[in-house]
């Protein structure tokens, strides 16, 4: 596996130095990811802490000085008066950890049931599919909608607060893992027949042992170009969940809600609260689907 | 063949059972619709009186069991907000939600098959590069941002088309469609569009890589190298091919245009079964909220029950490994 | 309205294909769910239906009590009101309007059925006197009834009988949930529930016409910026409300204008004020600092209610001193002013209270009920973070809100309160008054406040037919509320309706429209 992965390293060096699109789009996640990590050292404000908020700098235009204050904001102020440089780089933290998360989540759900759902077959293969079509039936916003309706049920008033980014994650990963599993179990299905596993079959290896040292690596591929797809669809999810009031919440705002309040200002003429954090996101989820569309070329053999 | 469209079609049915039960479960939770049935100078008393009209103080069970059993006789219950059978509701709002799903449809396949086409044909061409590029935009930003600025730069600024709404609408037996106005036809452009854009996207994508693989084949080589020229080559030969899993690929997006409508339908005020379930669960308007799931859900069950079958009739050996699809 | 832009706005018209100047299109965001004027006590429902059907009176351009189908009213000995009838009025199918479909519609509407049964719980009997007089009897002498019943509307008997809605339907439709027949200016001749309904002038209403209108269209659009740019483009004439951030922008725009006003409505914070500990935040468990009046008064100083207004209500609003607007009856002048923002005395305060180093608690805020709702709370949030107190800030849908707030899961809320009765009666009697389920008092008091002077006071004012007396009283109790801080009154949320440029209409601080007073130019 060690080797298998080298060596797909290597190939994928090699194209994405052929590759300048790639390369920007790297390059600009690389510099958002870093803003967002190291948000709290290259920013004045920490939007999410109420005491350093100043109602009297809301709506300060970029660049400009405020006319009560003075204080003046590169990106100007939304109508809290938080400074919308540092609150696109916290927000910018929420959404990237909400979107990793999210989509290590269905990763893991999707890979480990469509190996088992692909190698047991039968019974167990009709259950799992099934309830993969059961997910299909529930569109991923509705999915997240009634996971937060029950989070907010069961879990004690004082703690939702905390608890919301979680279920977000558990609401965006659960809607996500079908593609993972389907794709990892069409792989399976061909591997299974092949006559290595036959052989790992008939010397005693265990069915574990099976799927997970032999056919789950040629199934990396494929999971990898799907996994990139998914972080791009769950920043966006995590935006339109925003929109719809189930996002994270607006003491702490993730990218999309910065946008679901910026929104409400176009019309009032203040466009810097919905234009840079929607830059942010375009620039952030655009880079990573070109990653991903990328990756998806350069592993697919048949394209060479 | 008949024995797999009855286990098909039992599955479907539990499928649709436990759906009902986890929507019906979970609505419970969405809040209490007790306080937008009264007024502010309502006492506890009322509170307590209109729950035990409402049926809601019964055990959850058989709340579960009244509804399905409603349900099976055609009775979608009455919705606590408007005091009108759902039935009758949804009836109402079915055709803006049907329409607007079958034009954004059309939309993206006819656009997406074309720049598709062309994307595969010009490969390398800067304009194929830059129409990839350009529709990664489209789905790297949120639905409900694409639409608001639609609104402003088509409604506002430029005052073109209307900014909400389905038009004029025709009344043809129960149904109303705005297919036959011209006020009608301009509304739904931009929540066509909007809702369209990310399937388009796709189809695109699909076309192209279908087209790729299919012009590598040896059966294009073959009609190549017969000297058959490159128009026809193209369109009837390699398009041909790639049509297949497009039209499954659309049909079973279908489904989700239809569930997505809920953000179009709340950007645009289109007056559709979304906007109904987005407006529902402001009023926590559980029978119309749970009928809305089970409608989507008989939806996507009967596509998916048809994708299958399609795909059985056409070779009973693809049933098997479907999934490995897209 | 400026006429050099006229042209302008008629090109703007033109260009997105509205309406003509006859049809008369407005938009707001909630839909009238029902017809039935006595299934549903909320505002968009007898606001709408205030077009349709008529009260006994009805309340004029500036609120006050004026004769409708009622020529004339007089108390009867202290304890009842004859309201002397109007006659030859029909309802729009034609039938004649008596003293039995009062009485009928009295029934109707104090009915269990009904959701307007509260303003009844007064009335002892209704007695018709005879075809053109009936008497209303109170329990106790009421002043402020004929004022209470100002949307008590008419339905007439023969009709309901006729179509089986002798009582409203909440958990079914009945003929009355989609069907009108009522005897005002406007009858309603399409219903399409959610999407459109229409209304065009009653030809034999008894009244003389002030409108023009031939045919008005009401539209819910629940987004606001949906509504905004409907405006804009002419697509409606009139949308309530203008989200406050775009007023500035609106009023701008050639062709159209905001007209803005004082709603009746008070924003104010609450506190849990008989409960032992704190429930949220890093001091949950802690002893409850919000028992004393001193921190509360504290918050009340630490609020910069201007600034709220300045930035996030754009100037649209005024401050509030209590819990009722200027604009409503049995208001107390002498304390116009609120709590000065300082946040110097807070800290003073919170150190002779003992919480010199401040604490943590929870904030509960709807997030979709009063205008910017939540962003006054954040505001709220940091500014008592100033002053060391770090609120822990919930803000939910309403759907989820009220619930809460009547399970005491709340250490501090926001609650806003308009008086039905326009009356500052009406908050005492809901808001302060010490909780009694069995009186019907202090249904909305969910932070338990308690004082014995103002629950003595309560009925003393309600039975009071001397307007000075009255007053002094009413005056008392404001004085107390301040004093004890039973509430943080913060502002008057603002009415903002968006108009096009040459429609004439009257905005009443109720937020009632009123189609009658509708001329539209052009």
């Amino acid at each position: 596996m060690a080797s298998l992965a080298r060596a797909l390293d290597s190939d994928l060096a090699y194209k994405f130095r052929r590759s300048p699109v790639a390369m920007v789009a790297a390059f600009i996640v690389a510099v958002l990811i870093g803003g967002a990590v190291f948000a709290p050292f290259i920013t004045t404000q920490n939007p999410f802490d109420p005491a350093q908020l100043n109602l009297m700098n809301g709506f300060t235009e970029p660049l400009t000085p405020n006319q009560f204050t003075g204080e003046s904001f590169i990106l100007g102020t939304d109508d809290q008066g938080r400074d919308v440089y540092a609150t696109i780089l916290y927000g910018m933290r929420i959404s990237l950890f909400v979107g990793f998360s999210a989509v290590i989540f269905a990763m893991v759900l999707g890979v480990t049931l469509g190996l088992v759902s692909g190698y047991v077959g039968g019974r167990t293969d009709t259950v799992i599919m099934r309830i993969a079509d059961i997910q299909l039936t529930f569109p991923a916003i509705l999915v997240a909608l009634l996971i937060f309706g029950i989070a907010k049920g069961i879990t004690p008033p004082d703690r939702r607060d905390e608890v919301a980014i979680w279920v977000l994650i558990l609401a965006i990963g659960l809607s996500e893992w079908v593609q993972f599993a389907r794709v990892v179990r069409g792989a399976t299905l061909v591997e299974k027949g092949k006559e290595y596993v036959q052989a790992a079959r008939l010397i005693g290896r265990s069915s574990v042992a099976i799927m997970v040292r032999h056919i789950l690596p040629n199934t990396l591929g494929p999971v990898l170009v799907i996994a990139t797809i998914s972080l791009a669809l769950a920043i966006i999810a995590e935006a339109t969940l925003s929109f719809l009031g189930v996002g994270a919440p607006p003491t702490q705002p993730s990218l999309g809600t910065l946008i679901r309040i910026g929104q409400e200002f176009l019309f009032s003429g203040e466009w810097w609260i919905l234009f840079f954090p929607a830059i942010a996101l375009l620039a952030l989820a655009l880079s990573v689907n070109l990653l991903g569309d990328w990756l998806r070329d350069a592993l697919n053999p048949k394209l060479r | 063949m008949l024995a797999f469209i009855i286990r098909r079609v039992l599955q479907s049915v539990v499928v649709l059972l436990i759906v009902g039960l986890v929507a019906f479960s979970l609505f419970r939770f969405v809040g209490d619709p007790i306080d937008n049935l009264l007024g502010q100078e309502r006492t506890i008393e009322d509170i307590e009186r209109l729950r035990g009209e409402l049926g809601l103080d019964q055990p959850f069970p058989v709340q579960y069991f009244n509804f399905l059993q409603g349900i099976s006789q055609g009775n979608f219950g009455v919705s606590y907000r408007q005091g009108r059978p759902v039935a009758d509701i949804l009836v109402e709002r079915l055709p803006a939600t049907l329409e607007l799903a079958a034009i954004s449809a059309l939309f993206a396949m006819i656009l997406g098959v074309t720049l598709g086409v062309y994307t595969a044909i010009r490969r390398d061409g800067w304009l194929s590069n830059a129409i990839m590029t350009a529709s990664l935009i489209g789905v790297s930003l949120p639905t409900f941002l694409i639409g608001i600025l639609l609104i402003y730069v088509f409604a506002v600024e430029l005052g073109w088309l209307p900014s909400f709404g389905r038009g004029e609408t025709v009344q043809i037996g129960w149904w109303s469609t705005g297919l036959l106005t011209a006020s009608g036809l301009k509304a739904i452009i931009l929540p066509a569009i909007t809702l369209g854009l990310y399937q388009m996207t796709l189809i695109m994508r699909l076309v192209r890589s279908e087209m790729l693989e299919v012009l590598r084949s040896d059966y294009v080589k073959f009609a190549r190298a017969r000297g058959l020229p490159q128009r026809s080559v193209y369109f009837r030969h390699a398009l041909k091919n790639t049509l297949v899993p497009v039209i499954t690929i659309t049909g079973l997006q279908l489904g989700s245009i239809i569930a997505f409508a809920i953000i179009t339908e709340t950007v645009f005020q289109w007056p559709g079964v979304g906007l109904l379930f987005i407006n529902s669960i402001q009023f926590v308007d559980i029978p119309v909220m749970a009928s809305y799931l089970m409608l989507i859900s008989v939806m996507f069950v009967v596509i998916n029950l048809i994708v299958d079958l399609l795909y059985f009739a056409i070779d009973p050996r693809l049933s098997a490994s479907r999934g490995g699809g897209h | 309205m400026k006429t050099q832009y006229l042209l302008a706005a008629t090109a703007l018209l033109v260009t997105a294909g509205a309406a003509n100047a006859e049809t008369f299109k407005w938009a707001a965001q909630t839909d009238p769910q029902t017809m039935d004027p006595h299934a549903v006590n909320s505002t968009p429902v007898l606001s709408f239906l205030n077009n349709v059907y008529e009260g006994l009176v009805r309340r004029g351009k500036d609120m006050a009590i004026e004769p409708a189908l009622a020529e004339s009213w007089e108390p009867l000995g202290g304890d009842g009101w004859r309201f002397n009838l109007r006659q030859g009025v029909t309802f729009h199918d034609g039938a004649q309007f008596d003293a039995e479909d009062v009485l009928f519609s009295y029934e109707r509407a104090s009915s269990e059925a009904a959701d307007t049964s509260s303003w009844f719980a007064p009335v002892s009997e209704v007695r018709v006197v005879d075809d053109f007089t009936i008497d209303f009897m109170t329990n106790a002498p009421n002043p402020i009834f004929p004022d209470s019943i100002a949307n008590f509307m008419i339905m007439d008997k023969g009709w309901a009988e006729a179509n089986g809605v002798e009582l409203p339907a909440r958990d079914a439709e009945n003929f009355a949930t989609l069907n009108a027949n009522g005897t005002g200016a406007f009858r309603l001749v399409e219903r399409q529930p959610g999407l459109m309904t229409a209304l065009e002038p009653f030809e034999n209403w008894w009244g003389e016409p002030e409108h023009n209108i031939a045919r008005a269209e009401f539209t819910p659009v629940q987004n606001a910026a949906t509504a905004v740019a409907a405006l804009l483009t002419g697509e409606v004439d009139m949308i309530n409300p203008v989200p406050i951030q775009d007023v500035e922008r609106v009023s701008e725009r050639d062709g159209v204008e905001v007209i803005q006003g004082i709603e009746a409505r008070v924003i104010m914070l609450g506190f849990a004020q008989k409960a032992e500990t704190l429930q949220y935040g890093d001091d949950a468990g802690a002893p409850n600092p919000f028992r004393d009046a001193r921190v509360r008064r504290a918050v009340a100083h630490a609020v910069n209610v201007d600034a709220i207004l300045q930035t996030i209500m754009r100037g649209a609003a005024e401050p509030a001193s209590q819990l009722v607007s200027p604009a409503m009856r049995g208001y107390t002048s002498g304390l116009a002013d609120r709590p000065a923002f300082d946040p110097e005395r807070a800290r003073e305060l919170l150190a002779e209270a003992g919480y010199e180093d401040g604490f943590s608690f929870g904030l509960k805020c709807p997030n979709d009920r009063y205008l910017n709702d939540e962003e006054v709370c954040q505001a709220v949030v940091s500014m008592l973070a100033q002053i060391g107190l770090e609120a822990e800030l919930d803000a939910m849908p309403v759907r989820n809100y009220w619930p809460e707030l009547r399970e005491d899961n709340f250490d501090m809320y926001l609650l806003g309160w308009s008086p039905g009765t326009f009356d500052a009666e009406h908050p005492v009697r809901f808001l302060v008054a010490t909780p009694n389920e069995e009186k019907r008092l202090g249904s909305w008091n969910f932070g338990d406040f308690s004082n014995a002077r103002v629950d003595a006071l309560l009925p003393m004012i309600q039975s009071e037919i001397d307007d000075a007396a009255r007053q002094a009283m009413l005056d008392e109790v404001a004085r107390i509320v301040r004093d004890e801080v039973a509430y943080v009154t913060l502002y008057v949320q603002p009415l903002l309706w968006g108009v096009r440029d040459g429609v004439e209409l009257t905005q009443r601080p109720d937020n009632f429209f009123i189609l009658r007073w509708v001329t539209v130019n052009q």
